[in-house]
């Protein structure tokens, strides 16, 4: 299995932070209404401790969607919303069926990723493509038995809020790669590196 | 220049107009203010309407049901992000209507349709949009669904029977090593252990269990031929109570047939073991009674043949010393004395006999029966001058536990005898009637020594009810009771009126051996 090694998750963590200020805006710009995301808590974990940070967050009931994007850098994002911050996002949309508040959760989902995703991979200079983001909802303790998680190695963590005028909406992004693409990352991070230093 | 020309118009333009017409998807260009700038031929085939006819159009105005502000927050991200958003079939079901006329998909009235919106020219701020029929993809997943909702249903049946026989029988689970491995909580409870304490030990030394060498050889036994067995099992609960266990061995088998272990079931029986021997107690009880009894009544019997011995012998006493004993006086005394001694003896013979519990179910006269209980009591009856009389149309005969019925009788004249003892009537009676019916024989057994007040007839039969102030064990009625209808599988009931107690006891003409 491929790891991270300290300087490679500080430069991955430092993309990151610029790929999620340019979602911020896309995000503020589709919901049309003034928002603010706040710094994000972005961790690089292996999946096994990924699973143990489901287990805190079984007592609260989550949206689940993932979209799969592919090129040289793939995987799969995987975003979690729970309840009341879903039932914000119907409210601010004035949404009226269940199927209208999937529908959102899912530009939500494709909105975060994509944006994520793609500043990421012009910063790594390289390209991706999107499949349709997936939607359930299900109950956390059987995520684990979710064979794609066991696929992954490394997962990037992004904790982060949505702040609207009287609403908060928060989601936790998981970008989920295999060990292929880490070390093409790491191929990548450690030319940034070379640059920098 | 030319070639270059034709490379190019065949490379690009022409194939990709073929490829957009007839493509198996919908592909429509819009801007960002829902107009269409183009309709490909896949849309006007399934839609009926020409592009010439939509250009310009909104598509809004075209298909009513289009939410103007979804779309248009979809195409305006798009073409903010620069990369696609989507709707699913999933959540979205469609975008354009479109009519279905399937067989196979009868579930969807319209085409379920994913939609992919790619930025197309960012200047123009123009999109195209993509669409794919996912109604077969959505067809299963609707199939899959209710398939899932209906397991799932059955798992909940399932679940709520498996707790309810967990909960309600008595088993235990055995592996093909004879070690446990379930044990239902009904048993648990009993046996006052917990699961974990009792799973994986064997199990023909596990529990308190009190199992003979013999009934291990014998469950063994029938474990390695997979035959259902029952047998009697004793063990002891954790804190120490006898618990009676009716089991039942079965050999268990998964689904593909393979025998994977064995099933216990098993039946409390500890409250009727305790009954029984209770029961066991007061015959027990009821026979020393009995006993006493049968001797009072045997010293009735002797004491006149033991005086007329008395009598021959003071004769013959009398008879020598006034030289008058002749030799013909003297073997007549003999013989006299040695038929009393006889019937001394017989005496006893038919004491014990009556004494002893038939093992064997034989045929039974009903009126020689009555004769012999009267030699018994005959004595007694006649020390109280009470009359006895038999009426009986034709010969009643049954099959039956000839002393078991013989004592019950008894025992119910003896009552009787006894109320005379406190009775001023002059005329005593006791009038045993025996009449045949259809399906059984009825004998009706009544006295006029009172008859019983009417607050204490419903406990005659109750154990330990005595009317009587001395050597009354107060089991003897319930003795009859039990004797009638467990062992001879008849029927007894007792009605008093008029200064009149009547025993009516009903007997099958046939009982099957039971013990």
């Amino acid at each position: 299995m491929y790891s991270l090694t300290e300087d490679e998750k500080d430069v991955l963590q430092e993309l990151m932070n610029v790929a999620y200020g340019n979602a911020t805006a896309v995000v503020a710009d589709m919901l049309d209404a003034f928002a603010s995301l706040s710094i994000p808590n972005i961790q690089v974990l292996p999946t096994h401790e990924l699973l143990a940070t489901f287990e805190s967050m079984k007592a609260e009931s989550y949206f689940f969607s993932t979209q799969a994007f592919s090129g040289e850098f793939n995987g799969e994002s995987a975003f979690f919303i729970n309840d009341i911050s879903a039932q914000n996002l119907a409210k601010h949309l004035e949404l009226e069926t269940a199927d209208d508040l999937d529908d959102a959760i899912l530009e939500l989902t494709n909105v975060l990723t994509s944006s994520l995703t793609t500043k990421l991979s012009q910063e790594l200079d390289t390209e991706v493509s999107f499949s349709l983001p997936s939607i359930t909802k299900v109950p956390l303790q059987d995520i684990q038995e979710v064979e794609t998680f066991q696929n992954y190695s490394q997962v990037i963590v992004i904790d982060t809020d949505l702040n609207f005028e009287d609403q908060k909406i928060n989601g936790k992004i998981f970008i989920l790669t295999k060990d292929a693409s880490i070390q093409w990352l790491k191929n990548k991070l450690n030319t940034i590196l070379e640059l920098l230093l | 220049m030319a070639q270059e020309q034709t490379q190019h118009n065949l490379r690009t333009l022409t194939v990709d107009e073929k490829i957009v017409a007839n493509i198996d998807n919908g592909i429509l260009v819009l801007d960002d203010s829902l107009c269409i700038h183009h309709y490909n031929k896949w849309l006007e085939l399934h839609t009926g309407k020409k592009e010439k006819d939509l250009l310009t159009l909104k598509i809004s105005d075209v298909f009513a049901n289009i939410n103007t502000k979804t779309l248009t927050r979809k195409i305006k991200t798009a073409l903010r992000i620069q990369t696609p958003t989507f709707y699913t079939a999933n959540t979205s079901k469609y975008l354009i209507p479109i009519k279905l006329n399937q067989i196979k998909n009868a579930k969807f009235e319209y085409m379920q349709q994913d939609v992919s919106i790619i930025p197309f020219d960012l200047e123009k701020s123009l999109v195209a949009l993509i669409i794919t029929d996912q109604t077969n993809m959505a067809q299963t997943n609707a199939l899959l669904h209710s398939h899932i909702e209906e397991i799932k249903e059955l798992n909940q049946e399932l679940i709520k029977e498996r707790d309810t026989i967990d909960k309600k029988i008595l088993y235990i689970r055995l592996n093909l090593q004879a070690e446990i491995s379930d044990i239902s909580h009904a048993l648990l409870n009993l046996l006052e252990y917990e699961k974990e304490e009792l799973l994986g030990l064997d199990f023909f030394n596990f529990e308190r269990h009190l199992m003979s060498a013999t009934l291990k050889e014998k469950i063994k036994e029938a474990l390695k031929k997979k035959e259902p067995t029952n047998f009697e099992e004793r063990t002891l609960s954790l804190s120490g109570e006898v618990l009676y266990f009716q089991s039942t061995f079965v050999a268990e088998f998964n689904a593909k047939g393979v025998q994977i272990g064995f099933i216990i079931f098993r039946e409390n029986i500890t409250n009727a073991k305790i009954l029984a021997k209770t029961q066991e107690k007061m015959l027990a009880s009821s026979r020393s009674a009995a006993m006493g009894e049968m001797i009072a009544m045997i010293a009735h019997q002797w004491r006149q043949p033991l005086s007329l011995i008395n009598t021959v012998i003071a004769t013959m006493k009398v008879k020598r010393e006034l030289n008058l004993l002749t030799k013909e006086i003297t073997d007549n005394s003999y013989e006299k004395i040695q038929n009393t001694v006889k019937y001394l003896s017989e005496t006893i013979d038919d004491f014990r006999d009556y004494f002893k519990p038939n093992k064997e179910i034989s045929r039974v006269e009903l009126n020689t029966l009555f004769e012999k209980s009267i030699f018994f009591i005959k004595s007694e009856m006649d020390v109280h001058s009470i009359k006895y009389s038999l009426k009986a149309s034709e010969s009643v005969e049954i099959e039956t536990y000839k002393n078991e019925l013989l004592q019950t009788i008894i025992n119910i004249m003896k009552n009787s005898i006894d109320a005379f003892e406190e009775s001023d009537e002059r005329e005593k009676k006791i009038c045993v009637t025996l009449e045949r019916l259809s399906t059984h024989v009825s004998i009706e057994i009544v006295d006029n020594a009172g008859g019983i007040k009417k607050d204490i007839i419903t406990k005659v039969f109750e154990p330990y009810f005595s009317t009587k102030s001395k050597n009354g064990t107060g089991l003897g009625l319930y003795m009859s009771q039990t004797i009638i209808t467990e062992h001879l599988l008849g029927s007894i009931t007792l009605t008093s009126e008029n200064n009149q107690t009547k025993v009516l006891i009903e007997l099958p003409y046939k009982i099957r051996s039971q013990k």
